[in-house]
């Protein structure tokens, strides 16, 4: 039997190839999203374990709990840290065992390229200030420089220096915390062996001058230890700790290493998350062509399983064979997807490179678990996906070796009992995860969406017969785009179970679309609604800026409010992570309307306040004159007295504190959006000119928007981000693709002798073509059709899901959904191509004769 | 324009046909020349490898003689290119096979007026009625061909054949896989459009009840005719085939 299997198989090479290609694209994406990750975490364990070579204990801060990610925002640099007095380093110093220890501080410092004058800054990398460190620095200087010395001077990492063409002894601009300043360049540093920090860009000044420009006069953010080589770095960091004053720990080099390891590993983690959510959607889409195939492959060999029966087979070895078959093909398909993902990887490394992350050239890292993981999955939605198949083939009785009928098929009631369930059980967990408020709720939401697919899918030939006749309609005049309209509807399911696999890929486009459609819109009324500014101050790529710039406007004459607004900071309500949102309250409803209520958003000018929008008061049962616990990083738990509900809006979060309250309580002071309002009687053309000058002198990364080209500004935002979410589902739709492909190529293989029959009466090639053409066009329409309303549905789901987030409008794009069924049509032409040319070539004698 | 109109059908001018190369070639067909006369029904019978189908799919352009000329009409088919062969058999013949001869999508009607759709020709409504009354087909035209017994089937096919009135029509044992009243049906249906149409037939068949049917019957043996016969009944016919396969 086992011989017959490959036997089998290996008359089918091309059927083969076809059907793995599915499951090699599946895999190789995961696999190369681990390859990459795995990458990603091995450069990022280099980096530091460099940084810490030469420090054994790092005195820093007690932090309440580890932020995600290094103090918010891509202005980078500034740790969630209280600040060290300068006067604990002598105490660090005369601790036994100690041979060097330095005071060290960091911040932003936005390098201005001398001939664009914009910010230098790939993607969202953070720029990075720091001060130099004489004799623990990871960085070592490249020859021909020096370290820089007294006010003027800065050190800026090779990386930026290559890339940009600049030369020691050269005039640069640097924007820091104290505003912008012009500086000379005495070296350029590379870390260890690589010139750039992934894709951060690093000025670095003495300390003094470091201290003054990031405000950190008499104080440090941390202090680096190296030993003597007396004790080991644990016995130093507890005699260190012994001499330190409550609030200040002492740990290890290795520690500290593996502190920012974990947040790295965080940020990577939902990262690889994200990928193989691309990579999982693929793989289903894959099964559902592995169903198919498999399925349509039984029935063209109902006569020869009947064979094996009445050679004596019994139905397990029947099962079995089939099974043994998928197992073959996943395995193959899988090892090859391996490999491909590797290949992939690099692409991938490219992909994220766009999006800011640069990762060191290094070796690619294959770890056992990828290569396990990738085969096993693969093999098992294989097998999986022919369970089903190969219990259809072992029902197979050995009377039909002599009939000239189809494989029995299970009967259509139970088909439409069980997809009932199936969706009920997809929709109802899909609910569950969206509006259940429980933990693990992307988990049920995936499991509900893959469900939901599944369930329609089963369904779908119900109304596969009806929509396909109707698409035919168009093509009924000519004989050709009839009979290929009658050939998509001859087997409804299998129609549409090849549209089901299109329908996954264009289903979760359609959401992305109806998503990123209701964002927008939410977004833009808002803007619409709560804006009374004139205009906007915000940087590029998210990344804060300056306070000095609002606080230089607020005595302008021009402008009759100027109110500031940061964010960026992650703190903690109870068990869940938060963004509070920090404003101006004696200017904020100048130039916004916040709708209140109960109390006042002024009231936030007490210390210690804080105003919760509408939705979280009522989930965590708050109300003005009562307090909440708010955790931040760098000073732990705050009691703050709730002085306000708002209406849940785009602009604040779920909590607003004031700008002193954020400034207490957040290290990084920065500010993310300033909103102007000119003042009256002012000649506006004249005021927006002498900013836009003002701000492209001083501060590059600023843009300076009016309420029209923030709407634009956002849009496209939303844009980007949508548009790479778009290039990684294309893989799924890709894949389906295929399933259309195989699905003609085997059904061609069926109709061999009707197709002689054609040609013979004087259908000519074109004809038999064009006949090909309509059938994949019908079921690409098809399946484009089935996942416009399960996307819709989708994305309605989600809107009404996120609406108490300030998604409160649900928008259907209905021009590039259009556009979508037409690419769909498209994609059919595109996959009938090789069917159609091989139907074409079909010797009519041999097709007619065909046995 | 004086044209003569000819009274030749189709003819075959030294055909010869070889399957394979070098010692492994068969010769099928060993120079054929053969004359179908207009409004004739004629039988083409022969043992099992006597090569009468590959005469048959040569005569229709279905398969490439190694040599010799085909003429339908005053066409040498030889020459054609494969979109010209195509034409031809969409617009001057007609087809019946043996099985499989509709296609299960379509109703009896459009598998009749399949060979005209396909060309974009308009059917003639009295031709197609006349036709289509002949068969007894009428009330079973609105059905699927799964729907329709094996007999009528083959009466759709050789409806499909008459329809676009051809210059000839090539059966290939049409009643291959029929009963023998079926069989009666068909070829008393395929008889009265010669008899009443002047329409043209060639039949491959190794019935000898089918080819007392035809005008005349022609015997291939081994590649080649080995021998003609006017009028044949089907007595006379099983004696000459007796002959033959000794």
């Amino acid at each position: 039997m086992l011989r017959a299997t490959v036997k089998s198989l290996l008359a089918r090479k091309l059927r083969l190839v076809l059907t793995a290609l599915a499951i090699v694209l599946g895999v190789g994406f995961t696999a190369g999203t681990f390859v990459l990750t795995d990458t990603a975490l091995k450069s990022f364990d280099d980096l530091f374990g460099q940084a810490y070579a030469k420090t054994d204990v790092v005195v820093q801060a007690h932090q309440a709990f580890n932020p995600t990610e290094g103090g918010g925002g891509g202005g980078g640099g500034g740790q969630e840290l209280n600040p060290i007095p300068e006067r604990l380093l002598p105490l660090v110093r005369a601790v036994p065992g100690v041979r060097f220890s330095e005071g060290s501080v960091q911040s932003f410092a936005q390098i201005i390229d001398p001939t664009t004058g914009k910010v230098i800054q790939s993607g969202g990398a953070p720029t990075i200030g720091s001060s130099w460190s004489p004799d623990l620095s990871p960085f070592t200087l490249e020859p021909g420089g020096a370290a820089p010395v007294g006010p003027h001077e800065v050190v800026v990492d090779a990386g930026t220096g290559t890339g940009h063409g600049l030369s020691v002894g050269q005039q640069i601009r640097v924007v820091t915390p104290s505003g912008p300043g012009e500086y000379t360049i005495s070296g350029f540093v590379r870390f260890g062996s690589s010139n750039s920090l992934l894709g951060a860009s690093f000025a670095i000044f003495d300390l003094p001058t470091a201290q003054r420009l990031f405000h950190r006069d008499g104080t440090f953010d941390f202090i680096y230890v190296q030993g003597d080589g007396s004790s080991t770095p644990d016995q130093l960091a507890a005699r260190i700790a012994g001499v330190l004053p409550h609030g200040f720990d002492a740990i290890t080099g290795t520690t500290a290493a593996s502190q920012q390891q974990d947040q790295v590993n965080q940020g990577l983690g939902f990262l690889r998350t994200g990928l193989l959510v691309f990579g999982f959607v693929a793989l289903f889409v894959g099964a559902f062509i592995i169903f198919n195939t498999f399925n349509i492959v039984v029935t063209q060999r109902t006569r020869e399983l009947a064979l094996f029966r009445a050679l004596g087979a019994t139905r397990r070895q029947v099962m079995t064979s089939v099974l043994v078959e998928a197992a073959v093909v996943g395995l193959v398909a899988s090892v090859i997807g391996v490999l491909v993902g590797i290949v992939l990887a690099i692409g991938l490394k490219a992909l994220v490179a766009a999006v800011g992350l640069k990762l060191p050239p290094e070796a690619l890292v294959i770890a056992p678990r990828t290569v396990i993981v990738s085969l096993v999955l693969g093999t098992t939605i294989t097998v999986a996906a022919a369970v089903s198949p190969s219990r259809r083939a072992s029902r197979v009785a050995p009377i039909e070796a002599l009939r000239e009928s189809a494989a029995p098929s299970s009967s259509i009631r139970r088909r439409v009992i069980v997809g009932t369930l199936v969706t009920v059980l997809g929709v109802g967990s899909l609910a569950a995860g969206l509006f259940g408020g429980v933990s693990n709720a992307g988990y049920l939401v995936g499991l509900g969406a893959a469900l939901t697919f599944v369930g329609v899918a089963m369904l779908s030939p119900l109304v596969a017969r009806p929509i396909a006749s109707m698409l035919g309609r168009p093509f009924r005049r000519r004989v050709s785009g009839k009979l290929g309209g009658e050939n998509a509807n001859r087997n409804p399911r299998r129609t549409a179970s090849t549209a089901a696999a299109l329908m996954i890929g264009l289903g979760l486009v359609t959401f992305v679309a109806v998503f990123a459609a209701s964002l927008k819109s939410s977004v833009t009324a808002v803007l619409d609604q709560t804006l009374r500014s004139d205009l906007m101050l915000t940087a590029s790529q998210f990344s804060p800026f300056s306070p000095q710039l609002a606080k230089g406007l607020s005595s302008s004459p021009d402008f009759s409010a100027v109110s500031p607004l940061r964010q960026g900071a992650e703190a903690k309500v109870g068990s869940s992570t938060t963004f509070p949102v920090a404003i101006d309250p004696a200017t904020i409803t100048d130039v916004a309307k916040i709708e209140m209520d109960a109390g006042s958003i002024t009231g936030l000018s007490e210390p210690n306040t804080v105003a919760v929008s509408r939705t979280e008061a009522d989930g965590k049962h708050l109300a003005v004159g009562g307090t909440l616990q708010m955790q931040f990083a760098r000073t732990g738990s705050q009691t703050l007295t709730v002085v306000g509900i708002f209406e849940p809006n785009a602009l604040l979060n779920d909590y607003a504190i004031s700008l002193d309250t954020y400034d207490t309580n957040v290290a990084q002071q920065l500010d993310s959006t300033v909103f102007l309002k000119y003042a009256p009687g002012v000649d506006q053309a004249t005021a927006r000119a002498n900013l836009e000058t003002l701000v492209a002198r001083d501060y590059p990364s600023v843009e300076v928007n009016d309420q029209a080209q923030t709407k634009q500004a956002y849009v496209k935002q939303v844009d980007q981000f949508f548009a790479i979410v778009y290039v990684l589902l294309i893989l799924s739709v890709f894949i389906s693709a295929f399933g259309i492909v195989n699905t003609l190529g085997l059904s061609i293989y069926e109709r061999i002798r009707e197709l002689g029959l054609l040609r013979a009466v004087g259908m000519s090639r074109r004809q038999v073509k064009r006949m090909i053409r309509v059938e994949a066009v019908i079921i690409a329409v098809l399946g484009a059709l089935l996942g416009l309303v399960v996307g819709i549905l989708f994305g309605w789901a989600m809107q009404r899901a996120l609406s108490s987030v300030g998604i409160d409008r649900l928008a259907i794009p209905f021009v590039q959904l259009f556009f979508m069924l037409i690419v769909a049509a498209l994609i059919g032409l595109l996959a009938a191509i090789w069917p159609a040319r091989r139907a074409a070539k079909l010797n009519v004698l041999e097709a007619i004769s065909y046995e | 324009m004086a044209q003569t109109v000819t009274k030749v059908a189709a003819r075959t001018e030294g055909l010869r046909k070889m399957y394979g190369v070098g010692d492994a070639s068969v010769e099928a067909l060993r120079g054929i020349t053969l004359e179908f006369e207009a409004g004739g029904f004629t039988a083409i019978m022969g043992p099992s490898g006597s090569g009468k189908s590959t005469l048959l799919h040569c005569l229709a352009g279905l398969d490439t003689p190694t040599e010799g000329h085909v003429f339908i009409g005053d066409v040498d088919i030889t020459e054609l290119s494969e979109r010209q062969l195509t034409q031809l058999r969409r617009d001057k013949i007609g087809f019946i096979f043996q099985a499989y001869n509709l296609i299960p999508t379509l109703t009896a009607e459009e598998n009749i007026t399949l060979p005209l759709d396909i060309a974009g020709r308009d059917v003639d409504p009295d031709w197609f009625d006349e036709v289509v009354d002949t068969t007894g087909l009428r009330d079973r035209l609105s059905h699927k061909p799964t729907e329709l017994s094996g007999g009528q089937q083959q009466r759709v096919a050789g409806a499909r054949a008459l329809v676009s009135r051809p210059e000839i029509v090539f059966a290939d044992e049409p009643t291959g896989n029929l009963d023998s009243r079926s069989s009666d049906e068909l070829l008393t249906f395929l008889r009265g459009a010669v008899t009443d149409h002047g329409q043209t037939i060639v039949m491959v068949t190794h019935d000898a009840r089918a080819a007392s049917f035809a005008d005349r019957a022609v015997f291939l043996g081994d590649g080649r005719v080995v021998d003609e016969m006017q009028a044949p009944t089907a007595e006379r016919i099983l004696d000459r085939l007796k002959s033959l396969e000794v």
